[in-house]
């Protein structure tokens, strides 16, 4: 069994580019500049992503909104390919965060998923440029963001294993190992087609269905819909 | 653009007489891929009346084309997400094909009026999820044994989990 609240999936390794620290830094202040420099591009490249997709943007386009210029962008990025997986990686850590939070802040398990579905819900509903970064855009970005995509996504699946604990052998019969890996690709799908589709607004009316749909397999279909339908 | 010519055994006229880019050829090749393996799941299913057997043939149908085509099985379940929009759009559109095949289950499941609007869509999500990580692993010969584990995902929400293992593992 996983511990959801400290599950053991590997993040990949940030490339060595990343890890990198800008030139120059020689105490506090400076390295403060540099930090707020290096997330004023990461806001920079979510806005230019969602005005021009990101095969559309250029390294232009990420300077003007975060404001510093090329030379800048060169201190803390090799290329926009790099600047993208580190705002790929500051979106989903936000919002594995919260998940995480509402998820542990509920004592009983179908409640503490359906707060999790709630938190993810909101964070996609309430930064619709992040949605689209993280579930669209992410998918054309090339193999480094795919694979950190992919792991994102089956690092959902230890907070549903955790749903096997204490359940009949009846109901473990009827789970395979893939039962979990199922559930959160089904849920993606419907997250990310509506992002896609630019129909962000309708994200919070699925609570109810993907509440249902992940507990099914452990509560069965009457007592799902009970939890889904109540809050 | 140079690799699909040469191995195609064509001149690069040729291509363009045929396609207007790259981006144009791989959604034919999608396109290609996904009304064969269509195809073969009607077949397969439309012979059966009783509906949780035609689930098991479709499926099984699906699996065997993938088996049989993991090449371009894995151009279109995995290469089409870092593709042009247009095939990401394809993609999206062909997992609701299948969504016509499942809806007939809610007329069998005695709750099938309460079931969630987008049950189908998220089944059929999760299956795709499950084919597209098996297909990154590069093993399309463990697709086979899928079958019985996707069956019971797809039915238990409409006949309980006891009825859907009874299916999945039956014949």
């Amino acid at each position: 069994m996983i511990d959801p609240v400290n599950p053991s999936v590997e993040s990949p390794e940030y490339p060595p580019e990343l890890a990198r620290l800008p030139p120059g830094r020689h105490g506090l202040p400076r390295e403060f500049v540099a930090r707020n420099q290096r997330e004023r591009l990461i806001a920079g490249l979510a806005e230019a992503v969602a005005e021009n997709g990101y095969a559309g943007t250029t390294i232009a386009h990420i300077t003007r909104h975060a404001a510093v210029s090329r030379r800048t962008f060169y201190e803390h990025f090799g290329s926009k390919d790099e600047c993208f997986v580190a705002a790929y990686d500051t979106v989903m850590a936000e919002l594995r965060q919260r998940v995480d939070d509402a998820f542990n802040e509920e004592g009983e398990w179908p409640q503490a998923v359906r707060a999790g579905i709630a938190a993810m819900l909101d964070f996609l509903t309430a930064e619709p440029h992040l949605a689209r970064l993280s579930m669209v855009e992410a998918l054309v970005a090339g193999p480094v963001v795919i694979e950190r995509y992919d792991a994102a996504i089956q690092g959902l699946i230890p907070y549903f294993q955790a749903g096997r604990k204490g359940r009949s052998t009846k109901v473990l019969a009827g789970l395979s190992s893939s039962t979990e890996e199922a559930l959160v690709g089904g849920m993606v799908s419907l997250i990310s087609r509506r992002i896609f589709a630019d129909r962000t607004g309708e994200l919070e009316s699925l609570l109810p269905d993907l509440v249902e749909f992940t507990l099914t397999p452990y509560l069965g279909s009457a007592e799902a819909a009970k939890v889904a339908r109540a809050g | 653009m140079a690799d699909i010519v040469k191995r195609a055994g064509i001149a690069r006229n040729t291509f363009y007489e045929n396609f207007s880019s790259k981006e144009d050829c791989f959604l034919a090749a999608q396109q290609f891929a996904m009304s064969a393996a269509l195809r073969r799941v009607v077949d397969a299913a439309g012979e059966i009346d009783d509906w949780p057997h035609r689930v098991r043939a479709g499926l099984s149908a699906f699996l065997s084309y993938i088996a049989e085509e993991p090449t371009l099985a894995r151009t279109c379940m995995v290469d089409a997400l870092a593709a042009a929009p247009s095939s990401v759009r394809y993609y999206e559109e062909s997992l609701q094909a299948f969504v016509s095949l499942f809806r007939l289950g809610r007329d069998v499941s005695p709750h099938g009026q309460e079931l969630p609007e987008t049950l189908e869509e998220a089944l059929i999500g999760g299956v795709f999820w499950i084919l597209y990580q098996r297909l990154l692993l590069d093993d399309p010969d463990q697709l086979g044994g899928l079958l019985p584990e996707l069956v019971e995902f797809t039915l238990t929400p409409y006949l309980g989990a006891e009825s859907a293992h009874a299916v999945a593992s039956g014949g």
